[in-house]
């Protein structure tokens, strides 16, 4: 429905003349409003360039300042001012022609080889690679040689040195060129040789790079603000062009009267000085222009640079209307697909309805609704839009007809589109069917939290109703997470069961596992089953049986985990126990297998089920840590010393065999740092030894530890760090050392090889940290806070940077990979053609 | 929906597959850690983790830690004291190295080199070997043997200039070697077999030693890899090392994302960088290169030279408000004529 296509958008430089037709007022008096509070005729905010005040009327078109569009006015310079972002293209262009017959300076022979050059580049299509490059290549060499030839090879003047001074002064053989010197010199370069030096005279003539007259926008573009005073506040630009016309008056003011070349060239500079920081004030070589308060000024170039410029915050970043912004929870009797959506929300937000013959009759109901869910606005035909309310609700419910569009408040199954920020990969972003809930916070599935990273620690989310049908379709039918399990990163699920959902389906399906009739009666009939599976002996039912229940029927699988093999036989579990690899996040090799043999649609039904099963086991097997399960037993504490003694003894003995000579250095490392190495990689295994001695120690008996073991949350050692000791903490990757002189506090020896006073940490949570453990193990926590942070900086610029380069890439419809000039970058996507998300599965069909 | 026929798992046209690769990038780089780490074995440090990934997505000429391994011939590779005589051919051996003192006398452009008699005697050299070797190197020099000392006198009076340049780079030559080569170590495998690690790439000195078997010669350094192997095998290196990185650090990534990043870098015949010098910094659009870095020298050189620009990209369809060309972006819907007569018949 776009009525006019920009094809192409080309850049050209402004010559003078342009200026004057672009411009509806010359401007000549170097202030704003007289003491009435009224613009000034002729005045930076002279009312022909457009208003913003409500109640004025723009002198140039007549309209209202909502209307108006703003015209473009222009300062006449008493002297020429040298654009200052175009110096480095004039410095070459007085390089590279003679300073007295203004010819670019190459012989004859050189000028054909350029000539050539320039039409291989200029029509390059059909040309073969190498020779484009080659020409390429020799025009650039004769460009470059450009600056130091002495002769002209035209006129035979000899050329006498150039040189150029930042910000905007040019010397010629320490002579200094003024402005309109060098606007002669450029405009005495003729057209055929800026074409060699690849310079488009058509867009630009050099000389246009010397100003004469300065373009002024229009007040729209640099309104000013009324503070609550009543005193207004104009914009940084308004303030420059100010002072540059100020300039301009008094440098006319004195040329008029005569006045000394001296003080005549000193204005001129600083004319030049307030139209340089006019277009940039990061000049470099140019002190920062200032306001009043010290804040440096944000001209023209601020205005477009950067993260909070005009491209990046303005045009690449877009605001939008309907969209809504709260905190999240979680809601387990959505599925993964729904949102949940606070009334308050519902009822401001809207979706167009476009009327039709067919659903009149439903359009007809919204706009009769007194509340919820009624319709908020109605488009006419023509397009101007109306606002639905008690008075005028029976004649637009008259005036209704196809053709017309009716903003309603978003429904149930209303599609919406749901995202949280940082919206790092695709799946940041899904679409959502809405289901009204009361409450003010959105609601998600659990399951659906992990593609967003998001958690209900006070988290917020987005939400965007689309408004056309086509995205409304597009959302629909390819942005809904059910379609979106697979990874586009590995092809892996994003959608499986977390924690306790973990540890109940381990519960459930663990050899052994047997419920009475009425639990597995409870249980299937909270998911909707209501059969029953085959009993087994004594009437009981066992876990696998019930798992099987969820699967789909003849599905044949067969997997293997850490409890060893696991074997669907025709849609029933008849061996092993389902985990982490096959519905969790370490592979869930069983929920992409039902994806893609099964659907979409059995896939969501699927996860949603096995979602509440096996909360019901754990509910069931009452799942709970309690402190207990750290609790020091007289054993733990006892093996605890044990392993400190003899991690202290090891390094020892490190120590020792270091003070005697006798340690071996490793390659690269003096014997000092060596030892270091040593001491550190030793004493880190102290925890490990601790880990393996819990797992000796413990059983599943122990909550903490069966979470821990079956990867539903924790590991073990968390506990380890709960119950036994801390173990070696690190700074910067080594054991720490800083702090007071030749030791980390007071309380240690100096210069010692002792682990407990380098980071040792003997102590556990339970217990409490000693003083001095705990500094030790906070300067450990502060390092990798630190690291964290630097990291997060580092690698989002990566991603920037990845993202432009990559962002162009399509797959065509050979399945090759081009660019946005249709430049191949494969010739065959990812080598075989296959899609990212179903990479895995399709290496398993082989 | 059970998937018989292969066209089933085939990408559908116009993913925006560029994107994708980002994202799968960057999504779990934020997981990665920031620090190099010193492995066992080799000398220096081997940069790992997303230190590694940025040097080689920026492409850079230097690296930190540029690494050779270097397998070696059937009838080398079992024996370690054959493995130990390659190894010592590889690593370099300084001039400055050797050196006890020296002087440099810049007005009659001589320089005396005092070499270390123990050092010499350590390393299996003589002065004349060495100073066979500089004078083959070096143009335009005499040198003088006294005693343990190599007095060396630069013919061509030219400049002062030069002359420092080139005593610098005498005393920077490897007399001994390879030229870059720091340090070598010899390894073992768990086959039993012997193999050479060295810290410092040069595979076109380590093509020319007897012994290592040319076929299986390895270096981390994209840019020696270029020179000697050319482009496709610089693709297939970079590819290679992104995903080791990312395999070491745990983090998942299928494979098709990096040879996609490795393609991008290197389809146009060299190494490009993804940053602002490389292939977003040379992109057609005028919008999308000043919406990216250096927005104003863009939209000035852009003037200068009357660009166009032909609104392929995304970059600057966003920022012009038009649809995307990627992905639905890139597909348009007609109806037939006479299809949209039925829809007018039902009215």
């Amino acid at each position: 429905m776009q009525a006019e296509i920009i094809d192409n958008i080309r850049f050209t430089t402004l010559s003078p003349e342009a200026i004057k037709r672009m411009s509806v007022a010359k401007l000549i008096v170097p202030d704003t409003y007289n003491e009435d509070g009224y613009p000034i005729d002729g005045g930076l905010v002279d009312q022909r360039l457009g208003v913003i005040d409500p109640g004025l009327k723009c002198k140039t078109c007549g309209g209202r300042a909502k209307t108006c569009m703003g015209h473009f006015g222009h300062i006449e310079l008493v002297r020429p001012i040298i654009h200052p972002e175009f110096t480095k293209i004039i410095y070459l262009l007085l390089q590279s022609t003679c300073e007295k017959c203004h010819r670019i300076l190459l012989d004859e022979n050189q000028m054909a080889v350029a000539k050539d050059a320039i039409e291989t580049f200029v029509t390059s299509d059909d040309m073969d690679v190498d020779r484009v490059a080659e020409t390429n290549g020799k025009l650039a060499a004769l460009t470059k040689k450009l600056k130091s030839v002495k002769k002209c090879p035209s006129c035979g003047a000899p050329q006498q040195k150039l040189k150029f001074e930042r910000p905007t002064f040019f010397y010629l053989n320490g002579n200094k060129l003024k402005p309109d010197e060098i606007k002669d010199w450029l405009s005495n370069i003729s057209n055929d040789d800026l074409k060699l030096l690849g310079i488009d005279y058509k867009a630009t003539r050099p000389e246009w790079f010397i100003l004469t007259s300065l373009l002024v926008p229009p007040i729209n573009v640099r309104p000013s603000i009324t503070l609550e005073t009543g005193e207004r506040s104009e914009d940084d630009l308004t303030h420059k062009l100010v002072e540059i016309m100020r300039i301009n008056q008094r440098l006319e003011q004195d040329i008029d009267a005569g006045a000394p070349q001296i003080i005549i060239d000193d204005l001129w500079e600083l004319l030049q000085y307030h139209v340089t920081t006019y277009f940039n004030n990061e000049t470099p070589g140019v002190p920062v222009a200032r306001h009043r308060s010290t804040r440096p000024l944000k001209t023209l170039a601020q205005r477009l640079k950067g993260k909070e410029g005009r491209l990046r915050y303005n045009l690449s970043g877009k605001r939008v209307n309907f969209s809504a912004r709260t905190v999240i929870s979680s809601d387990s009797s959505l599925t993964v697909n729904q949102v949940g959506v606070p009334m308050r929300i519902a009822e401001n937000m809207t979706v167009p309805l476009y009327v039709t013959k067919w659903n009149i009759e439903k359009a007809k109901v919204y706009v009769s609704n007194t509340s919820y869910p009624k319709s908020i606005n109605i488009i006419t035909r023509e397009g101007s839009r109306k606002r639905v309310n008690d008075t005028n609700q029976e004649d637009l419910l008259k005036e209704i007809v196809p053709g017309y569009i009716i903003e309603r408040q978003l429904v149930d199954n209303d599609i919406v589109l749901f995202n949280r920020q940082p919206t790092l990969h695709r799946l940041s972003i899904m679409a959502h069917r809405v289901k009204v809930l009361p409450g003010k916070t959105l609601r998600l599935h659990v399951s659906a939290a992990f593609p967003y990273n998001a958690d209900f620690d006070g988290d917020e989310m987005n939400l965007h109703v689309p408004q056309t049908l086509e995205s409304q379709a597009e959302a629909r039918y390819l942005m809904q997470p059910k379609y979106q399990v697979l990874s586009p990163r590995n092809g892996n699920p994003l959608l499986y069961i977390e924690e306790d959902e973990i540890a109940g389906m381990y519960l459930l399906t663990k050899d052994n596992s047997y419920y009475t009739k009425e639990e597995t009666m409870s249980m299937l009939a909270n998911l909707g089953i209501y059969e029953m599976p085959k009993a087994e002996k004594n009437g009981m039912y066992s876990g696998k049986s019930i798992f099987s229940m969820t699967l789909p029927n003849g599905l044949n699988f067969e997997s293997k985990n850490k409890h060893g093999k696991v074997v669907i036989k025709n849609g029933l579990l008849v061996e092993g126990i389902i985990d982490n690899k096959l519905v969790g996040e370490k592979g869930g090799v069983l929920i992409s297998h039902i994806f893609i043999e099964y659907g979409p649609d059995f896939n969501e039904k699927f996860l949603l089920n096995i979602a509440k099963l096996s909360l019901r086991a754990a509910y069931i097997y009452g799942l709970t840590v309690s402190v207990k399960d750290y609790y020091l037993s007289s054993k733990i504490i006892s093996e605890r010393a044990n392993i400190i003694k003899s991690y202290e003894a090891k390094a020892l003995e490190l120590i020792n065999s270091y003070k005697a000579g006798k340690l071996e250095s490793l390659p690269g490392y003096t014997k000092k740092s060596t030892l270091e190495v040593l001491l550190y990689a030793t004493l880190g295994q102290a925890r490990d030894t601790a880990v393996q001695y819990l797992n000796k120690e413990l059983n599943q008996s122990n909550n903490a530890y069966l979470l821990a073991s079956i990867g539903a949350r924790g590991n073990i050692l968390n506990m380890v760090q709960m119950s036994m000791f801390l173990g070696q903490q690190s700074v910067r990757g080594k054991r720490p050392t800083r702090g007071y002189n030749g030791r980390m506090l007071p309380y240690f020896k100096r210069n010692t090889k002792d682990p407990k006073s380098k980071g040792f940490v003997t102590s556990n949570f339970f217990e409490g940290l000693t003083p001095t453990d705990m500094y030790q193990h906070a300067m450990g926590s502060r390092d990798s806070q630190m690291t964290k942070s630097l990291v997060t900086a580092v690698s989002g610029y990566m991603y920037r940077r990845l993202i432009n380069a990559m962002m162009d890439f399509y797959v065509d419809s050979d399945l090759s990979v081009k660019d946005a000039n249709g430049e191949l970058i494969q010739t065959l996507y990812g080598g075989d053609g296959i899609d990212p998300t179903l990479e895995v599965i399709a290496h398993q069909k082989e | 929906m059970s998937a018989k026929n292969e066209k089933k798992f085939n990408v559908v046209y116009g993913e925006a597959v560029g994107a994708v690769a980002a994202h799968s990038f960057g999504e779990p780089s934020t997981q990665m850690v920031l620090r190099t780490f010193h492995s066992a074995g080799i000398a220096s440090s081997v940069v790992t983790g997303l230190p590694r990934i940025l040097e080689l997505v920026d492409a850079r000429k230097k690296q930190q830690s540029p690494l050779m391994t270097i397998r070696l011939d059937k009838s080398y590779a079992k024996n370690y004291e054959k493995a130990k005589q390659v190894k010592a051919q590889f690593e370099e051996v300084l001039v400055k190295s050797l050196l006890e003192n020296f002087t440099e006398d810049l007005k009659n452009v001589t320089m005396v080199l005092e070499f270390d008699k123990e050092k010499l005697a350590q390393s299996d050299l003589t002065l004349k070997f060495i100073s066979g070797k500089l004078q083959a190197k070096f143009e335009n020099i005499d040198a003088e043997q006294e005693g343990h000392s190599l007095k060396i006198k630069y013919k061509s009076k030219k400049e002062m200039k030069s002359a420092r340049t080139m005593f610098v780079n005498m005393r920077n030559f490897a007399v001994k070697g390879l030229q870059g080569i720091k340090k070598a170590t010899v390894q073992q495998d768990d086959d039993g077999e012997f193999y050479i690690i060295t810290s410092g790439s040069n595979m076109a000195g380590a093509l020319d030693i007897e012994g290592v078997d040319k076929e299986h010669l390895y270096s981390n350094d994209m840019f020696d890899v270029l020179k000697v192997y050319g482009i496709e095998a610089a693709r297939n290196m970079i590819a290679n090392e992104l995903k080791k990185t990312m395999d070491e650090e745990n983090v998942s990534v299928g494979f098709r994302h990096i040879g996609l990043l490795a393609d991008a870098m290197t389809y146009g015949g060299s190494i490009k960088s993804a940053g602002r010098h490389g292939i977003a910094g040379n992109k057609a659009s005028v919008f999308a290169r000043a919406s990216y870095e250096e927005t104003v020298k863009h939209f000035v050189n852009a003037s200068v030279f009357g660009e166009r620009d032909p609104l392929k990209g995304v970059s600057e369809n966003i920022l012009i408000g038009k649809q995307i060309n990627v992905g639905t972006g890139r597909i348009k819907l007609a109806i037939k004529k006479e299809d949209l007569k039925k829809v007018d018949a039902e009215k």
